[in-house]
């Protein structure tokens, strides 16, 4: 069933790397995506670190209850979003997957309607801040429970196979997902459907505070695939170019009926696990900051540089376009305001059952 | 009209609603070859092919999780859990995705899927082939939960299930499967809608509540309580999430004393609702309290498998309390 990648070798130790920390191309192969792709990346890298500082700030306004920050994250999440095709193909995300939203075109108003629980979220506030989601565009509503939403990819997969329309479903996970029996009977049907699933380990070294050695008994995430019949890739999840040759390979693997692939992007989330995190208890400042001299913005600005595609005044004009656009989504979602009472009741079942209508009406008494 | 047993509704139900429509499939463990290890699903996989009829691998996770997955994208599945006793390994993909996904997406995704799943004791199985856990599912918003009794019931209420827009919890009274028969009728579309009870047999004494397979063991104690002159009204609730409410009190209203008959333990059981329903809503008719007669709580016990049952004889004593009350 594997066919392997043609470009890069499964169950390599060293992870996929194509851009260096001067921005320069380290390919074996020629960089040959579009001139337009490649800003339209960084674009999307600017606009997801900008979207993370706001929602982190949101909730230190007191105008959102949490936040779980993505922030390091970028690279692998954007390179997902480009490597489906968006409303055709699907997602499972878990909840730091916010440059996988924004990258896919989730309405910036929609984001914030969730994260303040406002009437902008198609949802109806129904989740904690954090949980992403888009009827529109297949993306998955993100749950808390770790892990468990990696078997419903692996079904949506059987069913995508069936269907027989080419459809690839993408699901993706930190770490931590990778020790709960749910992620393991997941990757093990899709290992045995040969299901168009591709397993994307967004691997940030820490499950809140709980260290990679601490978390798993071999040495990397993507060998794990080997036992389930799959090919397991690692790639530089911080490099953008890097993740989204290897992702683009393997979902169009998936496509082409030679099923799924687990990725291990390693990465490094700067902020804490969230809101309700203190990352100084369990990881020293001087780590924090040598990951921050990979961060994936700069470097990747650097090769652009390069091919003189980037400058100064773009850099200044994308910020503030960004920005504009986050501060009117941010007011356009808050403007929503709050959602009905009465809204909590709804959409338990199709139909509501006696006992809620009873319910209902005795909490508005 | 044809005759049948319970497992035979199954069957033939699943691969009547697997020939009107193509988006439905069956997965769980040994359902394709062997057919189940019940025979509920024989023949469908020689019918509709290893694509419908998916032997998973060994995982309860993977098929009710893989089972919500194919609903959010089309098909309507029907997953098989071998014993209801096992379903707990995939009970956060129940509890977690299955039911809080309409919820969580305020609709904009949905689970129409079944889980199958035999329940009950009385095989000789010990504590992990016996359980009755109901009362799991009906506390957790979002699943429907449905305990049939007969065969024409089985058979539609899985029609309903399957057809249905909202995921089933679909328990199945194993030790009833081959032991009851009756004619079936034969139109297709004849569907058992969830919330309605069926009322069993009429009388003035006093009312019996029971569902699943203790429907046996009450119908059995209404005909000793015949033969001493006592005439019982049978309540078969069929589905308990949700359940029929005004057939409960109009019953117990008129009679002012009923006894609830369920195997599962008695604490929190979902008779304690209904008891406490018909305490909170009609106690000034009742003439004696609501008496539940259960399954004990404990693990389900192997030795005492029969003696863990609510039998008529417990029945019996029941209904003598609420008498004599």
């Amino acid at each position: 069933m594997i066919r392997d990648s043609s470009r890069f070798q499964p169950f390599s130790e060293r992870p996929v790397r194509l851009v260096g920390d001067q921005g320069e191309w380290l390919g074996a192969f020629e960089l040959d995506l579009s001139d337009e792709l490649l800003v339209q990346l960084y674009r999307d890298l600017v606009l997801a670190r900008l979207l993370d500082e706001r929602l982190v700030r949101l909730q230190l306004q007191g105008k959102s209850s949490f936040v779980a920050p993505s922030s390091g994250h970028e690279a692998i999440q954007i390179a997902i979003a480009h490597a489906v095709r968006p409303g055709r193909d699907w997602l499972f995300p878990y909840y730091r997957d916010y440059g996988v939203a924004s990258t896919l075109g989730v309405p910036l108003v929609e984001i914030f309607g969730q994260m303040m629980g406002t009437r902008a979220d198609p949802a109806k506030a129904r989740q904690m801040p954090s949980h992403p989601s888009s009827r529109a565009l297949n993306m998955f509503t993100a749950v808390s429970p770790i892990a468990a939403h990696v078997p419903p990819a692996v079904g949506a997969g059987v069913a995508m196979k069936l269907a027989g329309r080419g459809e690839v479903c993408v699901t993706s996970f930190g770490e931590g997902a990778t020790s709960e029996g749910d992620w393991h009977a997941a990757m093990n049907f899709a290992g045995v459907q040969g299901a168009p699933v591709v397993f994307v380990c967004e691997n940030n070294r820490y499950a809140i505070s709980v260290e990679l050695q601490k978390q798993s008994g071999s040495a990397t995430i993507a060998e794990k695939a080997h036992a389930y019949g799959m090919p397991g890739y690692r790639v530089d999840g911080m490099d953008v170019l890097a993740c989204l040759y290897l992702m683009r390979e393997v979902v169009e693997r998936a496509r082409d009926g030679f099923g799924p692939a687990l990725v291990e992007a390693t990465v490094y989330r700067y902020g804490a696990h969230s809101s309700a995190d203190d990352d100084s208890m369990y990881r020293p400042a001087e780590e924090v900051a040598a990951w921050r001299r990979r961060d994936p913005l700069p470097r990747y600005r650097a090769l652009l540089e390069r091919r003189e595609l980037w400058d100064a005044a773009a850099e200044e004009a994308l910020r503030a376009e960004a920005n504009a656009a986050l501060s009117d989504a941010a007011l356009e979602a808050e403007a929503a305001g709050e959602v009905p009472f009465a809204w909590m009741f709804d959409d338990v079942y199709a139909e509501m059952p006696w006992h809620l209508g009873e319910q209902r009406a005795e909490a508005e008494g | 009209m044809p005759v049948m047993n319970i497992v035979q509704a199954v069957t033939r139900t699943l691969s009547s609603e697997m020939e009107r429509d193509d988006s439905v499939v069956v997965l769980g463990e040994d359902v394709g070859k062997r057919g189940g290890v019940f025979l509920a699903t024989q023949g469908l996989f020689d019918r509709f092919g290893p694509d419908r009829v998916i032997d998973t691998p060994l995982s309860e996770a993977a098929i009710i999780g893989a089972a919500l997955g194919m609903s959010v994208h089309g098909l309507r599945p029907v997953a098989e859990i071998q014993f209801a006793d096992y379903v707990f390994h995939g009970f956060d993909q129940l509890v977690s995705q299955v039911a809080k996904t309409r919820y969580r997406s305020a609709g904009q995704f949905t689970a129409p899927m079944v889980v199958r799943m035999p329940a009950g004791g009385g095989v000789k199985g010990g504590h992990h082939h016996s359980q009755n856990p109901e009362t799991h599912f009906a506390h957790t918003a979002g699943l429907q939960v449905v305990y049939p009794s007969t065969p024409s019931d089985t058979v539609g209420m899985l029609r309903s299930a399957v057809r249905g827009e909202d995921p089933v919890v679909f328990l199945e009274p194993k030790r009833l499967y081959r032991a009851v028969k009756e004619d079936v009728p034969d139109d297709p579309d004849r569907l058992v809608p969830f919330g309605r009870a069926a009322v069993r047999r009429r009388g003035d004494d006093v009312v019996l509540i029971s569902y699943g397979a203790s429907m046996a063991e009450t119908a059995r104690a209404a005909d000793a309580l015949a033969q001493q002159g006592i005439e019982s009204t049978v309540i078969d609730l069929r589905s308990l999430m949700p359940w029929d409410k005004a057939t409960v009190l109009e019953h117990v209203a008129r009679v002012g004393r009923c006894v609830l008959v369920s195997e599962a333990p008695r604490t929190l059981g979902f008779m304690s609702e209904v008891a406490a329903v018909i305490a909170e809503e009609i106690l000034d008719t009742l003439l004696a309290p609501p008496l539940r007669v259960t399954g004990a709580d404990t693990p389900y016990p192997y030795a005492q498998d029969r003696a863990y049952l609510p039998g008529p004889r417990r029945i019996l004593n029941g209904v003598q309390k609420v008498l004599d009350y």
